[in-house]
């Protein structure tokens, strides 16, 4: 067995890292020693050469959407993607190689852009698929956000039983406070992992300080305020069942706002190793495209 | 005010039944304390959650008495003007408000929510959790971006390529056309036409061809003929092979030695035999001595001159006698005085910095090397390189001098040397014929004297016609002179562009002492700087840098 985790990067001994590197120091001598009468580019023989690498390996990398929908492959699908990361990568090289390093105002620059934009929106997609998933599994603590969903219904459905025996006026702030959890929304939302637990803290906060400048600053739909409210009313000295049943009750709140911004950071890790698909996919289409009519274009006008 | 409060009772299997109620008053509150119109018994409920006032039959004002608001039609509200069959959810509760029957100002309905439909009133409410729940998606961006792309890299520019007046338009609306696709800048001469490709790629993919050269440069000459070498790939060699464009101001013309070493290497087993060039694969290591076109003339006196290999022991005839080591001593005896002489004062660079200019004898020989010819008058000379007019010229001027008197040489009879006073009588018919046959003497002597004495032997040959042998100042011929010229026809030198090295760095003229010395340095004096293509220190000279591709003097290239 094995023992060392086996990660996207070192997949069969790192195997595509060496294949990568070994494509690119054999395209580098190859250009060291090919000394053409013309400045490098892409219509010496090495540019055709390594513009065809080029070429097929864009078409091979843009076979990895087929195969990560396909479940019925031979190879295995992070060897794949190993694979994939890595010829991408080299794919900047050769791409540079095959144009001499010569960039220009025109179409075949416009493709260069593009296919880089392509890979570093990988690299990013690269980056999140190493950091996220640890950073979720610690954040969700052996939990699933299904069971935290339900036991923050749970304990919503607690807080107002125990607020309905404090007060009316309680009840209803408890009942305020479950409709305004928020929990997803947007794209934006998600990404920003806009949660009820730091405007909790940051309300109370806020709020003190806002109290003391003004004695009563209403309105607002701030769940932080829900915690100011009833420590305002704890202040407000009642009997002592009901301070206690209070106490509880920020005990429950507190537990809610805490499990609140665990599935909201969980929305946005997960959103985190998605967003960046919806441009590296719709980006590499339109690489596609570009290779295209890069190639037709050069031939065209031969 | 009555209002008519009818209960939705589910019992099960689909079976429901109504519990009717009446309700008097204004305003009907809904909560979960027990003096409640509507009396809810769910947690989720407020005590005095909501009121519903009845403004007219069928138009209700419901108000939210908590801070959270109440869900109207599905909406969040505090209070809002509703009419009849408007729904308010409440916990598990949905009241419907109604249009009031007979005998009712007003009428609402009270069911439970069942599961299922709680379950998809939550799922209604949910926010998505996902990015694949919201509005972003991967296959329409996808779609979007490719076909742009494709549209406007490729299909906008091809329309502009069939369609001219589309191209034009496109231009100058600054979408793209053709010219995005220019890979590089085109070489300077090119600029003018550059914005139609089709000027050069004529034929989408089709490599351009050369007829698209020589429609403008129609007079460039081929290389050789590939009929007369057996060299049929020399008619097959594109124009392409060697200019590329689009690299900008670099340049068109490939330089590489590789171009020409190729045939070069063994151009005579190549030809067979057609061609007796030596090999000439690179100028520092392996090029043949220089052939020079050493001056000659032919029987008839024409300029032929031969191509010679060069070799230490080489002389060349010139047809001149001429000490370089002797003119160039400081201070030499001219008759304005002390004069020092360079390599300037006869050898110029013409206009171009080619070559030299021919040496002038009128303007470099001439102030020391004078064409006098009497010692009574010091002031005529005879004319430079006109043979017959130097004897025309001494006829002329011994005749008026016989003539006019006063020519007190002794050889001459009396009435010439006397001279005569305006007025007096002239000679007569006996004494004319006497003084006019010693002036044709005279002038034929001095003129030997010339040819074989005193001037022209100085610096030329002089020959005798042997029938003119007995017959004084005829016959004479001065030898051909080639001083100045071009040496290497098959390369271009230009002294131009040496002018950073002295004469002496490749002349030998100082030590020199006889006109036949060949001055003209040889390869190993060149190979001093210039190496061939990797010419570590020196200065790196591939074959262009002297010799040129487009030699051919009897064939164009597009006769090829």
């Amino acid at each position: 067995m094995n023992a060392r985790h086996e990660s996207i990067l070192n997949h069969a001994r790192s195997r595509w890292l060496w294949f990568s590197l070994a494509l690119s120091l054999t395209c580098l001598i190859a250009y060291a020693w090919h000394s053409p009468s013309v400045p490098p580019n892409g219509g010496t023989w090495l540019g055709y050469t390594l513009g065809t690498i080029a070429g097929l390996l864009i078409l091979w990398l843009m076979l990895f959407g087929l195969r990560k929908r396909s479940y019925s492959g031979s190879s295995s699908l992070r060897g794949w993607l190993s694979a994939h990361i890595y010829l991408g990568t080299t794919l900047i090289l050769i791409a540079l190689l095959h144009a001499g390093f010569q960039v220009g105002w025109n179409l075949h620059t416009f493709f260069l852009i593009l296919m880089l934009l392509v890979i570093f929106s990988g690299f990013f997609g690269v980056y999140c698929y190493l950091r996220y998933p640890t950073l979720m599994t610690r954040n969700r603590d052996s939990a699933t956000r299904s069971a935290m969903l339900e036991e923050i219904a749970e304990l919503d459905q607690n807080a107002l039983a125990l607020a309905d025996g404090i007060d009316p006026k309680v009840h209803s702030i408890v009942l305020r406070s479950i409709q305004n959890t928020r929990l997803g929304g947007g794209v934006l939302t998600q990404l920003r992992a806009r949660d009820d637990s730091d405007a909790a803290l940051a309300g109370i906060r806020a709020a003190l300080e806002a109290r003391e400048k003004n004695n009563q600053a209403a309105g607002g739909a701030k769940s932080g305020q829900t915690i100011f409210a009833m420590v305002d009313f704890l202040a407000s000295g009642t009997n002592d069942r009901q301070a206690e049943a209070l106490r509880k009750l920020i005990d429950l709140l507190s537990r809610k706002k805490a499990l609140a911004s665990k599935v909201a950071r969980d929305i946005q890790y997960q959103a985190l190793m998605e967003i960046w698909l919806y441009f590296h996919v719709p980006l590499s289409f339109a690489t596609v495209a570009g290779l295209i009519a890069h190639v037709v274009s050069v031939f065209f006008y031969w | 005010m009555r209002w008519l409060i009818r209960r939705v009772l589910k019992q099960g299997k689909g079976a429901v039944s109504y519990e009717e109620d009446v309700h008097f008053g204004e305003v009907l509150s809904i909560g979960r304390a027990a003096d409640q119109a509507i009396f809810l018994s769910d947690i989720r409920a407020a005590l005095n959650h909501a009121r519903v006032t009845a403004i007219s039959p069928g138009n209700y004002k419901v108000e939210s008495l908590i801070l959270a608001g109440i869900r109207v039609n599905g909406a969040l509200t505090y209070a809002a003007n509703v009419g009849a069959g408007a729904t308010v959810e409440i916990a598990s509760t949905r009241i419907t408000l109604l249009d009031p029957p007979r005998d009712f100002e007003a009428a609402v309905e009270i069911s439970a929510l069942d599961k299922t439909e709680q379950e998809a009133a939550k799922a209604r409410r949910a926010k998505p959790t996902s990015l694949k729940q919201t509005w972003l998606g991967k296959r329409l961006p996808s779609w979007f971006a490719f076909v742009a792309v494709l549209l406007f890299g490729l299909l906008l520019p091809l329309a502009s390529h069939f369609v001219p007046p589309l191209g034009r338009l496109l231009a100058h609306t600054g979408l793209p056309t053709t010219a995005s696709w220019n890979p590089g800048p085109l070489d300077a001469a090119h600029r003018f036409f550059g914005d139609d490709c089709k000027q050069c790629h004529a034929k989408p993919f089709l490599t351009v061809r050369d007829t698209a050269c020589t429609h403008c440069h129609t007079r460039m000459a081929a290389h050789a003929d590939p009929a007369h070498f057996n060299l049929p790939q020399l008619g097959e060699a594109r124009c392409a092979s060697c200019h590329q464009d689009h690299l900008g101001l670099a340049g068109m013309v490939n330089t590489g030695q590789q171009l020409c070493s190729g045939c070069h290497a063994d151009l005579k087993t190549r030809t067979a035999g057609a061609s007796q060039l030596e090999a000439a694969t690179d100028f520092g290591k392996a090029h043949p001595e220089f052939r020079l076109r050493l001056p000659a003339w032919d029987a008839s006196g024409q300029f032929t001159p031969q191509l010679t290999r060069l070799t230490p022991q080489l002389k060349e005839n010139s047809g001149l006698k001429f000490d370089h080591a002797l003119h160039l001593k400081p201070g030499l005896n001219s008759p304005g005085g002390r004069r020092d002489l360079h390599c300037a004062s006869c050898h110029q660079p013409d206009a171009g910095g080619l070559a030299m200019k021919p040496v002038a004898f009128e303007s470099m020989c001439h102030d020391c090397h004078t064409l006098g010819f009497d010692t009574f008058a010091p002031d005529r000379q005879v004319p430079h390189a006109k043979v017959a007019e130097v004897v025309y010229m001494l006829d002329d001027y011994y005749a008026k001098r016989a003539l006019e008197g006063g020519y007190t040489e002794t050889s001459a009879p009396g009435f010439v040397q006397q001279r005569r006073r305006p007025g007096e009588a002239s000679l007569s018919p006996q004494q004319t014929i006497e003084a006019l046959s010693w002036a044709r003497d005279k002038s034929r002597q001095v003129a030997d004297s010339l040819f074989t004495g005193r001037a022209c032997v100085t610096c030329h040959t002089v020959t005798r016609d042997a029938a003119a042998a007995n017959t004084p100042g005829a016959g004479w011929k001065i030898a051909p002179v080639r001083v100045a010229g071009i040496w290497y026809a098959e390369a271009k030198f230009t002294h131009a562009k040496h002018s950073t090295m002295q004469c002496k760095d490749c002349h030998q003229a100082d030590t020199s002492t006889s006109a036949g010395d060949l001055l003209i340095p040889g390869i190993a004096n060149c190979r001093q700087c210039h190496a061939g293509e990797s010419g570590g220190s020196k200065v790196a000279s591939t074959c262009i840098a002297c010799h040129r591709y487009h030699q051919a003097e009897n064939l164009l290239l597009k006769q090829l």
